[in-house]
């Protein structure tokens, strides 16, 4: 889902940086609370996890394969600013150390993965958890990749509105919102399925785990 | 240390300068003095930005193009060409800006302002690179052994496994990074 150098505007990236860096430096201070020999690296591991659950590819009938993103997940099992700063974590080592995705994207993916995704995914946790676990860490695993992909079609939609020549042709992503939003939401809706259900088989497994470690 | 912040200040004052400008001709020069800048490297640098940026960009450029035909915009100003040639231009430059940031920059030495910021990003660097191994090796094992190519539920089952065993590695992995911490007393330095 995540978008690539070159196709955001600085209109839209330099705000969007404002933001996720007031976002970034309160989770850190949230995490830092509690920041101890236990947390430090139970953040490396969970970026490190989301990093190679993004490398996995789940196979779809037909032959396609779609990637987990993990972001559901990490959400439900280490909380929202945890997910929100690992989810930050892989994005920012992708484009700075292994030179995939861009920096001037990094703002708007960290804001609608790693934000969005996590809490979107957390709240539908604390929402439905108690009534159906099961329905509930669907949701969450779904939602966590739904809207982030609303987020991007979004972000990626108005920049021919908003960064245009004098002669109206776009300078960034030349593509508005009636392609992007069904050509980026419509596919992420099925690949959300799939996300669904790593989530509730990997938090069962999670949790199995957990207690057999305690 | 100091060369490394300069390299990122200056990385990310040419990526701002990258999406400021707007002219074919000076994000071209911007993509010669890059590759000029990476030396011998340039050949392979440029290969490696190719590469990473054309699937994406023949996706875009290619439904573009369809576009533009369908609404006959080819016989009007502004050509679709130009707007092309630029996005293409700036894409391919900021990657290449970033191969050579990479290629030319130690950036945990560029963070070392903050201790933890550095701690976290090495270990997760450090485990990152060890699950990327694993990754390709869960791969190359089922592919090793199949003689045909794998049922949509046997891959299913090597996903399922190779998850697990991700998750049970990362929990074992920060046990003991959290003992290593607390063993050489970390957080009372």
């Amino acid at each position: 889902m995540h978008i690539p150098d070159g196709f955001i505007s600085p209109q839209t990236y330099l705000p969007a940086s404002a933001v996720a860096a007031g976002l970034w430096t309160y989770a850190a201070r949230r995490v830092k609370r509690d920041l101890d020999a236990d947390t430090l690296p139970f953040l490396a591991a969970c970026t490190a996890l989301s990093f190679v659950l993004m490398m996995v590819a789940l196979p779809l009938p037909g032959g396609t394969t779609v990637h987990a993103a993990g972001i559901g997940l990490l959400a439900v099992s280490f909380g929202g600013w945890m997910a929100f700063l690992a989810i930050s974590l892989v994005l920012a080592m992708q484009a700075l150390l292994f030179g995939d995705g861009g920096i001037t994207a990094l703002p708007i993916n960290a804001l609608a993965m790693g934000f969005i995704g996590s809490f979107a995914a957390l709240a539908a946790w604390k929402a439905l958890g108690r009534w159906n676990q099961t329905i509930a860490l669907f949701l969450a695993g779904w939602l966590s990749i739904a809207l982030p992909a609303l987020l991007v079609a979004l972000a990626l939609g108005v920049q021919p509105l908003i960064a245009h020549d004098a002669q109206g042709a776009p300078l960034f992503f030349p593509f508005g919102l009636a392609v992007t939003l069904p050509a980026v939401v419509l596919p992420h809706l099925l690949v959300g399925l799939a996300e669904g259900v790593l989530s509730v088989l990997g938090y069962r497994y999670l949790t199995r785990l957990r207690s057999r470690l305690a | 240390m100091q060369r490394d912040r300069i390299h990122l200040g200056l990385y990310l004052a040419g990526v701002l300068g990258a999406t400021l400008i707007h002219a074919p001709a000076w994000l071209a020069a911007g993509l010669a003095l890059v590759l000029l800048l990476s030396g011998r490297d340039a050949a392979s640098l440029l290969r490696r930005a190719v590469l990473t940026v054309l699937a994406f960009n023949t996706l875009i450029s290619l439904s573009y193009l369809g576009m533009a035909w369908w609404q006959d915009a080819f016989t009007q100003a502004p050509s679709p060409w130009l707007t092309l040639l630029r996005l293409n231009l700036r894409v391919l430059l900021l990657t290449c800006l970033t191969f050579l940031f990479i290629a030319r920059t130690n950036l945990f030495q560029a963070l070392d302002f903050s201790k933890s910021l550095t701690y976290v990003l090495g270990l997760a660097y450090s485990q990152t690179l060890t699950f990327s191994r694993a990754h390709d090796d869960f791969r190359l094992a089922l592919a090793s052994r199949s003689l045909t190519r794998p049922s949509l539920i046997d891959r299913y089952r090597a996903s399922a496994a190779a998850i697990s065993w991700f998750i049970e590695k990362s929990l074992h992995a920060a046990t003991q990074s959290s003992q290593a911490l607390r063993s050489r007393g970390f957080f009372h330095d």
